[in-house]
């Protein structure tokens, strides 16, 4: 089981890097849905030995709405505002690389700070991979222009903070659960209307162009 | 030293071209042509050696030495990497610095050879196979770094054989010498071997004056550089325990690098040749993978 | 008393009039059921308000998940009667909205089922005994009021929307990390899943929380929360969302949403501290960001054109001030709870004058807006009198409490803390008392016929001030008394009672 969340977790990180690294909001967006298969299959590994229905629930909550419910919301906002590619993000994609591995980096040093899982165990990654899946969500929040993506980076960095929740803190009762699933959907939803009306208002998505109210 | 360790060299030296045969036949079946004979680099590098080398009056004798230094520094490359966990002749602690420098100098001869030249397609070729091994070579070396971090062991010999395939690192540790594989090897989708166009081309254009003895040379060599760093991967993917009768892991070895070979073949059958831009950026997703790999060795 | 019903009702009765309102059929439908539901649940709140701080009941709810102590009870308190002044006004301004033919139905739908909403999902905030539940109320409230702000869709309010809604999004995440953050800290304490979020449990246990756990809670919280507060440096939602709200969302974004970003800080303070050994770990982040506010406020407040963004850097430097006051510690959470009170009615006060002026002149630029008290005397002296009390001239309440806060400083002797809150208030002083006598005073190039109004809307205005006015002079034993037991819940050991102050 250990071995089996290691390569969840690694995965996780990969898909992480993927994110920073490309450019094309589609492919990302995919990316996006597979992390959140990833969580929702995650929430059934860690607790294999005790399944109980409110794990279920949560974890096929969370399978539903982050794999599937978010990317076709987030494909229609592709198709209504005709963007296919961030144009000229304020950091460039290989820099964005670089700049998630050291991430990676400090979220292993914070990692080995937060006395949760024994080091060296599979579990050990955990901590550091939620971590750097916040830190990746909020460097594509601060780093790319284009509203969707910024949207997507929320996302992610709810999906790290998931994958913090879910294997470190498995007693949260349901009913926190189940609210802090729905502020996430209506977050997204709201953003998703308030892309509508931005894209119908100003025919772009450039947030950066968003820079009118200032001092 | 155990005279099984020569069987390596011996072997490399008479099947080395026998892989770009490989590539080709795959790729021709791919096609659905016959293609060339699997044998055609033998037969190419046999005919230009009977050949006579014609050389340019604006080019010095660093034009003469560049092929002669390429090809010596990949024999000495061939003489460090393990064949199916036999130890070879040469290896010591630490010499997978010197092959990845050996493949520096084998480089860097070239190129200079191609600037010697003075024509401006050899130099363009010249400053884009700097570029790009520059991003490749960062790639190359952490991705091993971070083997010999999980081993413990800094040679060749003994650190491959060593290294669990099955753990997460060495699999994204071999996706990322793969990438570096076909860049180092001027393949697609980073170089067209078969490229008609001087414009695009990479490695070939830095080799258009050399003829003869010096062509044979240069093919030559590029078949050996293309059998050294197959055996490195292959090595990590088919790791032999050690004191196993020799012909069992070397024959693993080399049916890992025809593998490898046909793997080629498949991947340029499938791709087309990137654009020069997206290049870097590939050879920085694989340097990532190195350093994310490396990375969590460390923890 | 069943006072299990009252605390369900106050969540309930303000969710229930929201789901009215959408489907209201005219303009004064919508707005009396609004009145109506934020009037009685402020009615039954004064009731459960009454029980815990005069009777000093502790009340539980929902098997220990809603709760009411003096800490919920006093911010529930200053919440009402936020809600309750915003509401009337509101019917005052889109009334004349609608005068103007300004606003929809459908417009006013919208608004009124959010207003409620947003009442609801603040008093769960206040209510909720677990943390979980109370991050919840805080990322709802951002959400609902996230249409709020542009019940009138402009480019400009949806640039503010968008930036309002991302950056409190994403802050909040953050706090919902610390809130994770917190329960794992209890994990090795072996509570059940039921417990591990109760606050009270929380805070009776504190002691054997996992101390490097909860540091790292604290500081994502910090940051979420922070950033909802409008704590510089997180603060650049704040202007922007203020200035393009209509004037009563500004009114109850600056007069309470902040406070309860702030309320949620506070909840965590005693059991952190507790945790780390009652060293003041967690306050010196407190007088951190409220120094850094201040400053960063005063150094924008010289330089604004707009009235409602003069108000809304306003509000950073009072969130500024409180936290400071928060973070200092003793005499100094008694004031900052005493400032919160203060700052909320006189912003509110604020933002009613500023919003109806700027009805009355077209805009809310103050070059165009000088000379404001003779075209509207009353909403003239509404602007002019608040701006004075928020930058502290001596009747006002609030100098009072700033006054407690820089006894406090100097009782601590945290020196370089005090000069740079003087020096933070000075420049506000100065800054802001240059905007505001040309607003009251100034020539302005065009001529207004002058505005007379309502005794409705006159009550507005000076209710408020005069119980800004009183509270400076007196303040009633039993304001005290709710202060003091709500400043214990916070502070950590024994009384925090100031010795002879404010009677």
């Amino acid at each position: 089981m250990d071995s089996t969340i290691e390569i969840m977790m690694i995965l996780l990180l990969l898909s992480d890097m993927a994110l920073l690294g490309l450019s094309r909001l589609r492919t990302c967006i995919s990316i996006v849905s597979f992390q959140g298969m990833l969580l929702g299959l995650l929430a059934l590994v860690t607790q294999l030995g005790s399944l109980t229905p409110r794990l279920i629930m949560i974890a096929a909550a969370s399978f539903i709405i982050k794999g599937f419910v978010f990317p076709i919301l987030l494909r229609r906002g592709i198709r209504e505002a005709g963007t296919q590619h961030e144009i000229e993000p304020f950091v460039g994609y290989i820099t964005s690389v670089i700049a998630g591995l050291a991430m990676l980096g400090v979220s292993l040093w914070l990692g080995t700070k937060l006395p949760l899982f024994a080091a060296g165990s599979g579990t050990s990654l955990i901590v550091p991979a939620a971590l750097t899946t916040l830190f990746t969500g909020l460097f594509l929040i601060i780093a790319r222009k284009n509203a969707l993506n910024q949207c997507l980076g929320y996302i992610i960095m709810e999906n790290g903070i998931y994958t913090f929740g879910i294997v470190s803190v498995v007693e949260i009762p349901l009913l926190v659960e189940l609210g802090i699933l729905l502020d996430v959907f209506v977050a997204v939803f709201v953003m998703g209307i308030a892309i509508y009306h931005i894209n119908r208002e100003f025919d772009h998505l450039d947030s950066d162009r968003l820079n009118v109210l200032k001092g | 030293m155990q005279i099984t360790s020569f069987i390596n060299i011996i072997l490399g030296l008479l099947l080395a071209p026998l892989l770009l045969g490989i590539i080709n036949k795959t790729k021709a079946s791919f096609a659905g042509r016959t293609g060339q004979p699997l044998l055609q680099a033998y037969y190419d590098i046999i005919k230009q050696l009977q050949k006579g080398a014609v050389y340019s009056k604006t080019t010095s004798w660093i034009f003469r030495a560049g092929p002669v230094v390429g090809l010596s520094a990949v024999l000495v490359a061939l003489a460090i990497v393990p064949v199916g966990g036999i130890a070879a002749p040469l290896a010591f602690s630490g010499d997978l610095l010197l092959l990845a420098y050996l493949l520096g100098v084998m480089r860097f001869f070239t190129v200079l050879a191609a600037l010697d030249t003075g024509s401006s397609f050899e130099g363009m070729g010249a400053s884009r196979e700097v570029l790009f091994s520059a991003i490749a070579e960062p790639a190359f070396l952490i991705g091993l770094a971070a083997i010999a971090r999980e081993t413990g062991i800094m040679s060749l010999s003994h650190m491959l054989p060593a290294a669990h395939f099955f753990s997460p690192e060495v699999v994204l540790v071999v996706a990322s010498l793969l990438v570096v594989f076909l860049c180092e090897n001027a393949r697609i989708p980073f170089d067209d071997p078969n490229t008609h166009l001087e414009l695009t081309m990479i490695h070939e254009v830095m080799v258009l004056d050399h003829s003869g003895p010096d062509f044979a040379f240069i093919l030559y060599s590029s078949a050996l550089k293309l059998w050294v760093l197959g055996l490195v991967i292959v090595g990590l993917i088919f790791p032999s325990p050690a004191g196993s009768f020799w012909p069992a892991p070397v024959s693993t070895a080399i049916c890992g690098l025809i593998l490898l070979a046909i793997i080629v073949g498949i991947i340029e059958s499938l791709m087309a040749r990137l654009r020069l831009l997206r290049i870097p950026q590939l050879l920085v997703a694989a340097g990532s993978l190195s350093a994310f790999a490396f990375i969590l060795i460390l923890r | 008393m069943n006072y299990e019903i009252v605390l369900w009702s106050l969540i309930s009765i303000p969710a229930i009039s929201g789901l009215i309102c959408i489907f209201a059929p005219s303009p004064k439908f919508a707005l009396g059921i609004m009145c109506a539901g934020v009037f009685s649940a402020a009615l039954l709140g004064l009731l459960a308000i009454e029980a815990v701080l005069l009777q000093g009941k502790i009340l539980f709810a929902a098997a220990d998940w809603l709760f009411m102590d003096a800490l919920s009870a006093y911010n529930l308190f200053v919440m009402i009667i936020v809600f309750c002044l915003s509401s009337l006004y509101a019917c005052i301004y889109f009334h004349e909205e609608l005068l103007h033919n300004n606003l929809t139905l459908k417009q006013l739908r919208q608004f009124t089922s959010l207003w409620c909403g947003a009442l609801a999902a603040m008093t769960l905030v206040l209510l909720s005994n677990n943390l979980g539940i109370m991050w919840v109320g805080i990322e709802a409230t951002t959400l609902i009021t996230a249409f709020l702000i542009c019940i009138h869709v402009s480019r400009k309010s949806l640039e503010a929307m968008w930036k309002y809604i991302l950056i409190c999004s994403v802050g909040v995440a953050f706090a919902f990390m610390g809130t994770l953050l917190a329960a794992a800290s209890a994990k090795g304490v072996g509570w059940g899943s039921y417990n591990a979020l109760l606050w009270t449990t929380l805070r009776t246990n504190a002691i054997s929380l996992n101390p490097m756990l909860i540091k790292a809670a604290f500081i994502f919280l910090l940051v979420g929360y922070g950033t909802k507060a409008g704590l510089a440096p997180l603060h650049s939602w704040l202007p922007d969302a203020h200035s393009q709200a209509p004037a009563p969302v500004s009114a109850i974004f600056s007069g309470f949403m902040l406070n309860a970003a702030l309320y949620c800080i506070m909840r965590y303070v005693p059991i952190v501290e507790t945790a780390t050994g009652n060293t003041g770990w967690g306050l010196q982040f407190l007088v951190g960001f409220g120094i850094f506010s201040i400053v960063i406020a005063a150094a924008f407040i010289i330089f604004q054109k707009d009235v409602k963004r003069l108000l809304a850097y306003h509000s950073i430097e009072h969130l500024g001030i409180i936290a400071l006051g928060f973070g200092l510690g003793g005499l100094g959470t008694f004031a900052a709870l005493f400032h919160t009170f203060n700052h909320s009615l006189c912003k509110t006060l604020s933002f009613f004058a500023a919003g109806r002026l700027g009805q009355i002149f077209g805009g809310h630029d103050m070059e165009n807006m000088s000379g404001s008290l003779p075209v509207s005397p009353v909403w003239g002296i509404g602007i002019f009198c608040s701006l004075l009390a928020l930058i502290g001239i001596a009747p006002f309440s609030l100098f009072m409490s700033e006054f407690q806060l820089i006894k406090a400083a100097v009782d601590s002797q945290a020196w370089i803390v005090l000069s740079l809150f003087l020096l933070g208030a000075g420049i506000v002083f100065v800054g802001a008392l240059g905007h505001a006598i040309p607003l009251a005073w100034g020539t302005n190039q065009k001529s207004y016929t002058p505005v007379t109004a309502t005794y409705f809307e006159a009550f507005l205005v000076f209710a408020p001030l005069a119980v800004l006015l009183v509270l400076g002079l007196w303040m009633p034993k039993t304001f005290f008394t709710a202060l003091n037991s709500a400043a214990n819940i916070i502070g950590i050991v024994g009384s925090v009672a100031p010795s002879g102050v404010g009677r």
